[in-house]
């Protein structure tokens, strides 16, 4: 042991204050190196507004997709079975100009083609003229190919409308494959390159040397080992209602009057390759509501008892409904879709067999009370992240689309009586798919804890209600809280 | 100017943790590079030249991690312990001691440096290398038996003089 520490001791002697003159072109790669550092720091603040624009890009395009087929609405039907003689031939001329209205909204579908056609005349007449020009003709090719390659792709668009879909989601992938690709082949370059370098020549040698380099300390900024990050967020999540209704359908609606303020949270895990981008899944339970009340129904030319009549006038919610005399079950139509009533509940006026003839349904409800109608989707979410800013308070960027699975749906009475549950809303989508656009702020409690706090909008591509003459499509906004552990 | 001033005792360093001067080269132009990138957030509650050696020592240590060779390797001989007196490296010149370090295998090499010239503990080389502390201080015997089998090897003129002395 003791003859260990001697030897320890003449070697640090020896060695620990060696010096050596380096080669003096090491100064030269230095400064070069570091110029070129100064270099990529600029062009930082255009990656980032490439990045941005990519996801907003992805965003407006789900966004415009889903719009142009929510406008195929089919023609509204409401509550059919109700027997109803005299309304219902008052309804069909409104079918009707529904449906010529639902042929206009398939034309789309055809302008798409249009401009394939016009580009496959644009080839015949490039072919035309560079036959007639010789002296031209290197640059028809080029715009003939150019021209057949766009009606080709013009084409492809107007066959797949849904590829156009998946298309921002994947070139988004795309990029980050071809980056991980493009870093791998440098690599391999750099490998090659550097067996092969003579280091005695340091003239061109040098040279190559130094643009490898470089090329290595870019890589080196954005290439990291990659990790997992699992976390739980909490969020208060307020529902912008978002939604339309066929004429007939809305001439009988109930209107929201306001959105209460739900709670939203859950787990996430993430996957981080490399320093700026992140893969994000997770399992989210969000909770979304709306309530409706003292919405007036009126001027109304009904006549009825007199007991009912009385109620009429006062500031008392009053709505159409229709009564199945079958079942007993009642049904109303609200913004987000038809509530079912579980039976006729206590507490309300409803008045029969009234005379009204602009009216579709068969009777009215006159309460004091409110609807409030809940919705509780777990959410299974895949974001994309991009770190902006990296440093001890991070700054992400996130967007990315969600798979809803409807796991509640109650509707409740609320009344001086109480609250009761009444029954829920009619023909909700089990399953609906979402967008998410959002701002991540990061800040680390320590070396692998964060505390992290992301605005969100989540937008719902598809209408929540599968009944054709309604389309809701909420907005949430939330703010997601919570703790997240890097590994 | 700050390279002139460092830049010799800094490839003494880089040279230490290098199988060769070409390693060493590298490994001092990427270290510089990162000096100048940071010199704004250095900190002036230490010596400069301990944060330079420091930001060099990082660049080998990185290097090593990226060619995998931090994952524990098989010796291929055992080596037999060797003594002789302190006299005998007190001759050898510090040129042929930096050659002899440098033929070591590269992780023993690195503990060997971490631990008898920088003066880590062997807690901190395992949580820098990621090894355990008993592999750091395995590595450590070999390098020691690798180191004395070698001057045994290349200076036994040395070895067998101060034998014969004592």
């Amino acid at each position: 042991m003791k003859n260990d520490k001697n030897l320890d001791e003449l070697f640090r002697d020896k060695l620990l204050n060696y010096e050596q003159e380096p080669p003096a072109y090491i100064l030269d790669n230095v400064l070069a190196g570091v110029a070129g550092a100064r270099r990529n720091r600029k062009i930082v603040f255009w990656r980032i507004a490439g990045v941005a624009a990519a996801l907003l890009l992805a965003f407006i395009a789900g966004w415009q997709i889903n719009t142009r087929n929510g406008q195929n609405v089919k023609p509204a039907v409401i509550l059919s079975q109700q027997k109803a003689p005299e309304i219902s031939t008052g309804v069909k001329p409104e079918i009707a100009a529904n449906e010529s209205e639902n042929q206009s909204g398939n034309m789309p579908s055809e302008i798409v083609n249009k401009p394939g056609m016009e580009n496959l005349q644009l080839a015949e007449v490039a072919k035309g003229n560079q036959v007639s020009k010789n002296s031209t003709k290197l640059l028809t090719e080029n715009s003939k190919s150019e021209q057949i390659a766009f009606v080709v792709e013009s084409l492809r668009i107007a066959k797949n409308e849904e590829s156009a879909l998946l298309k921002p989601v994947k070139s988004l992938f795309r990029l980050i494959n071809s980056g991980s690709q493009n870093v791998a082949t440098n690599l391999h370059e750099i490998n090659k390159s550097t067996q092969q370098a003579v280091r005695t020549d340091k003239t061109i040698d040098q040279q190559i040397m130094e643009q490898n380099r470089q090329v290595m300390l870019a890589e080196n900024q954005t290439k990291e080992k990659s990790r997992w990050l699992v976390g739980a967020q909490v969020s208060p999540e307020y529902n912008v209602s978002r939604s339309s209704h066929s004429q007939v359908y809305a001439s009988n609606m109930l209107s929201a009057s306001s959105n209460p303020v739900d709670l939203g949270g859950g787990i996430s895990v993430e996957y981080k390759k490399g320093k700026r981008w992140s893969l994000q899944s997770g399992v989210y339970y969000s909770g979304m509501g709306q309530s409706s009340g003292n919405s007036s129904y009126s001027n109304r030319n009904i006549t009825s008892s007199a007991d009912f009549a009385s109620n009429l006038g006062k500031e008392y919610f009053n709505a159409p409904v229709n009564i199945d005399s079958n079942n007993s079950k009642m049904m109303m139509n609200s913004t987000a879709g038809v509530i079912e009533f579980k039976g006729i509940p206590s507490g309300i006026v409803l008045g029969t067999n009234l005379e009204d003839k602009t009216l579709v349904s068969n009777a009215v409800v006159v309460s004091d009370a409110r609807f409030i109608q809940n919705f509780e989707y777990i959410e299974i979410p895949l974001y994309l992240r991009y770190t902006l800013i990296d440093s001890k308070f991070d700054v992400e960027m996130l967007g990315g689309f969600s798979s809803n699975l409807l796991v509640g749906n109650q509707t409740f009475m609320e009344s001086s009586a109480g609250k009761n549950r009444i029954g829920s809303t009619k023909d909700m989508e089990s399953m609906s798919y979402s967008g998410t656009l959002g701002i991540g702020l990061k800040y680390g409690l320590s070396k692998s804890i964060y505390l992290n706090v992301e605005p969100r909008v989540k937008y719902y591509l598809n209408s929540l209600n599968s009944n054709s003459a309604v389309t809701y499509k909420p907005y949430t906004i939330g703010v997601f809280t919570g703790l997240s552990y890097e590994f | 100017m700050l390279y002139h001033h460092f830049a010799p005792k800094m490839f003494g360093v880089c040279l230490r943790y290098a199988k060769d001067a070409t390693e060493a080269e590298d490994n001092l132009q990427d270290g510089f590079i990162k000096v100048f990138a940071n010199l704004k957030n250095f900190r002036h509650d230490g010596s400069l030249e301990g944060w330079i050696r420091r930001i060099m020592i990082n660049v080998s240590l990185e290097k090593l991690r990226k060619q995998h060779l931090l994952y524990p390797v098989e010796d291929v001989a055992i080596y037999d312990s060797v003594n002789f007196s302190d006299d005998v490296i007190a001759k050898i010149a510090a040129d042929d001691l930096m050659k002899i370090i440098q033929q070591l295998p590269p992780r023993y090499r690195m503990v060997f440096n971490l631990y008898v010239i920088e003066g880590f503990s062997h807690q901190e080389i395992a949580k820098e290398m990621s090894i355990t502390q008993g592999t750091s201080k395995s590595n450590l015997a070999r390098a020691r038996d690798i180191l004395k089998k070698k001057i045994q090897e290349n200076f036994s003129e040395l070895v067998g003089q101060n034998n014969y002395t004592a």
